[in-house]
């Protein structure tokens, strides 16, 4: 699927992550990023995605968003449109050699693992989103990315640069085609450049018979700040390594997240946060909730490097149990190579709250409906205050549903 | 005499093995306020769970709101028969609205949503918890605003039997004389109101039709406000010595956690 039109740096990016995927193999359960979760799958098990096919109509997510000024669209990883609007969007193939193209597939290294290599060696190209310098958007950039071959993996490669001292909002949905069962190893690479204000809010809303392996790599320059939101509500493995790279003095990065697997859903987040530069801080805080038979793993690394000294890092990881057969593993982890800091890590799993459900319930709410207050009131902590207000609505409607499915299984 | 609101007869209940209610019998009529006394441990805060159906306790005997056994109901269910708690320690709920548990209470109720959020927006201005409608229940409310919001609560859900457990605990005077006004002005010939505490300080602002005396999971002496006043002089050594009670040996049960964060010593 490679073009011939290709310009010598991106092919030159893309020998690197053939070198790559060749000494690459699956992961095995006991590799350190992989712990906790069994892949029953193979890269080889999905054929490459041939260019686009149909895409999808626009769901939930995107009625909430409205008439978007600026839009990206991929299907099965080609970009298929763009509405540029506020800021410019480039197929990489069209970018030449510069900055932008020296900043493409910069930030998501092929070494990190087989789909990560997979996506460089194989992915057709993808899009730069560019936020000019100082300039503010009004609405949020929304990425569409949406994949519908059954049988296939697609390779979206998506990076956001947020020029100096802009502030915007990017929303990057991920869905795919009802009842089809695929693979989708994407990356998601941003750079908050100089004092840059940049959010971007991920919404995994894929059909329950798709995978997902995908890499977000962030990187915050002198004091910028980066907020980061997470839904995560679909796919039968649904898994992002999210990495978070505070380089530049003055940096920060505040990351929030819901997610809600039932039936025989896994939902595997590894967090990699390295502090770099002095006084930089991050926060990271993920609350989720697992019923049936589902799965959720959150394993969180928080790295202070020497010379990121007057750093504060805490990360945060609460976990709803509500069925005897769903399981957690949540695992925070810190390295820390200074001595001048301020961190913490909590994590907790465990039912709905008795004395909660008891208080609710000598109010005169029937069980059914209290358990749905307390498990609103859970995910209010993160919605309430969400990085793109407009996803809240939805993505409570999202987790009252499935919540609902869940009780009426355990209940039958 | 007028209909007996709540019937409470032979009560026992225990909690792993262990009596804490053994035989309580007591009626509280419509249109009075009851008060309970009794020394920490005595099973007063008990009493209240277990008429409200809070699980984990093994009961016998018979409880009737209105003459409708409320034993076999669920724990909504008896609030749904006109049975409203206030609890001693109101729950936190981060992330929950007042105003939405509320609504959605008086809507399970019976109450139309249109009903329910005027009698919200009435007693929130009554109970001055205006404030708090957006915040999440009981989080980072002082001792007396959770009272308040209790009261509110209360007030909004229009309950028949109501039972306010130590529902003076915690509080400075100003505040006591507040919940006291709040108790006022829920009083009513269509309500019975059964006041739990340990000590008589409430009593001065709410006159007490009737006092119990509750000790050992018993009540052993039952009178007019008088033997509030007797309490607040001789304290329970004085009505055991008069009852002739031996005082109970150290530590007949576990006390619960929340026993050594109380405001005021332990009255034994």
């Amino acid at each position: 699927m490679t073009t011939a039109a290709e310009p010598a740096w991106l092919a030159g990016l893309r020998d690197r992550g053939r070198q790559a995927l060749a000494s690459a193999a699956m992961p095995l359960p006991y590799d350190e990023d992989w712990k906790y979760v069994d892949i029953d799958f193979d890269l080889d098990d999905f054929r490459p995605a041939e260019g686009p096919s149909g895409g999808l109509d626009r769901d939930v997510y995107l009625e909430e968003l409205g008439e978007a000024s600026s839009r990206l669209t991929m299907v099965d990883g080609t970009v298929v449109d763009i509405e540029a609007g506020e800021v410019e969007i480039h197929r990489s193939a069209d970018i030449p050699d510069g900055r932008l193209a020296g900043l493409y597939g910069s930030m998501a290294s092929p070494q990190v693992d087989v789909f990560a290599a997979a996506n460089h060696a194989l992915a057709p190209p993808g899009a730069v989103v560019a936020i000019p310098a100082g300039r503010t958007l009004t609405a949020p950039v929304v990425v569409d990315i949406q994949a519908v071959a059954a049988g296939a993996v697609s390779f979206p490669h998506v990076t956001v640069v947020a020029g100096p001292d802009s502030e915007a909002s990017v929303v990057v949905l991920y869905r795919s085609a009802p009842g089809a069962e695929l693979l989708i190893s994407p990356i998601v690479e941003a750079l908050a450049d100089r004092g840059a204000r940049l959010s971007v809010s991920v919404v995994q809303n894929l059909s329950g018979a798709a995978r997902i392996v995908a890499h977000h790599e962030y990187v915050a320059e002198r004091d910028s700040t980066l907020r980061i939101g997470e839904v995560g509500l679909g796919g039968l493995y649904a898994r992002q390594r999210l990495g978070i790279s505070l380089d530049g003095r003055g940096s920060s990065a505040q990351v929030s997240g819901i997610y809600f697997g039932d039936g025989s859903q896994v939902l595997d987040y590894r967090t990699h946060v390295t502090h770099r530069g002095p006084r930089t801080t991050s926060d990271i805080f993920l609350k989720g909730a697992v019923a049936d038979d589902a799965q959720a793993v959150w394993t969180g690394l928080v790295r202070i490097e020497k010379g990121a000294e007057g750093t504060s890092a805490f990360e945060t990881n609460r976990n709803l149990v509500l069925s005897d057969g769903a399981m957690v593993n949540s695992v925070p982890n810190l390295e820390i190579l200074t001595d001048d800091l301020q961190c913490g890590h909590g994590s907790s799993s465990g039912p709905l709250d008795e004395q909660q459900l008891y208080y609710l319930m000598s109010r005169g709410l029937p069980r059914s409906p209290a358990e749905h207050l307390l498990v609103r009131a859970f995910f209010n902590e993160i919605l309430s205050g969400f990085a793109a207000p407009e996803l809240a609505a939805p993505s409570r409607r999202a987790v009252a549903t499935k919540f609902a499915g869940a009780q009426q299984r355990a209940a039958s | 005499m007028s209909r007996t609101a709540l019937r409470v007869r032979d009560l026992h209940a225990s909690i792993s093995g262990l009596d804490i209610l053994k035989g309580v019998d007591l009626d509280v009529p419509f249109g009075e306020i009851h008060a309970i006394m009794g020394p920490n441990g005595s099973g007063k805060s008990t009493l209240c769970h277990v008429l409200a159906g809070k699980p984990a306790y093994e009961v016998s005997g018979a409880m009737a709101v209105d003459g409708a056994s409320i034993v076999d109901l669920d724990v909504h269910e008896r609030a749904q028969a006109g049975l409203f708690q206030a609890l001693q320690y109101p729950v936190e709920i981060p992330g929950l609205d007042l105003a939405v548990l509320v609504e959605e209470a008086a809507v399970a109720l019976g109450a139309g949503p249109e009903e329910a959020r005027e009698r919200i927006a009435t007693q929130a201005r009554r109970h001055r918890v205006e404030r708090f409608l957006a915040r999440s229940v009981n989080d980072d409310l002082s001792g007396g605003e959770k009272k308040r919001s209790e009261m509110f609560q209360l007030a909004v859900l229009e309950p028949r039997v109501i039972v306010l457990d130590e529902i003076d605990s915690g509080l400075d005077i100003d505040s006591v004389r507040e919940v006291a006004g709040a108790v006022d002005e829920v009083r009513s010939d269509e309500v019975a109101i059964l006041i739990i505490t340990h000590y008589s300080r409430i009593l001065n602002y709410v006159r007490p039709d009737r006092v119990h005396i509750m000790m050992d999971g018993q009540i052993v002496d039952s009178g007019g406000p008088e033997l509030a006043d007797e309490l607040e002089d001789g304290g329970y050594r004085a009505v055991r010595s008069r009852l002739g009670i031996a005082a109970p040996r150290a530590s007949s049960r576990t006390p619960k956690a929340s026993e050594f964060f109380t405001d005021t010593p332990f009255d034994v």
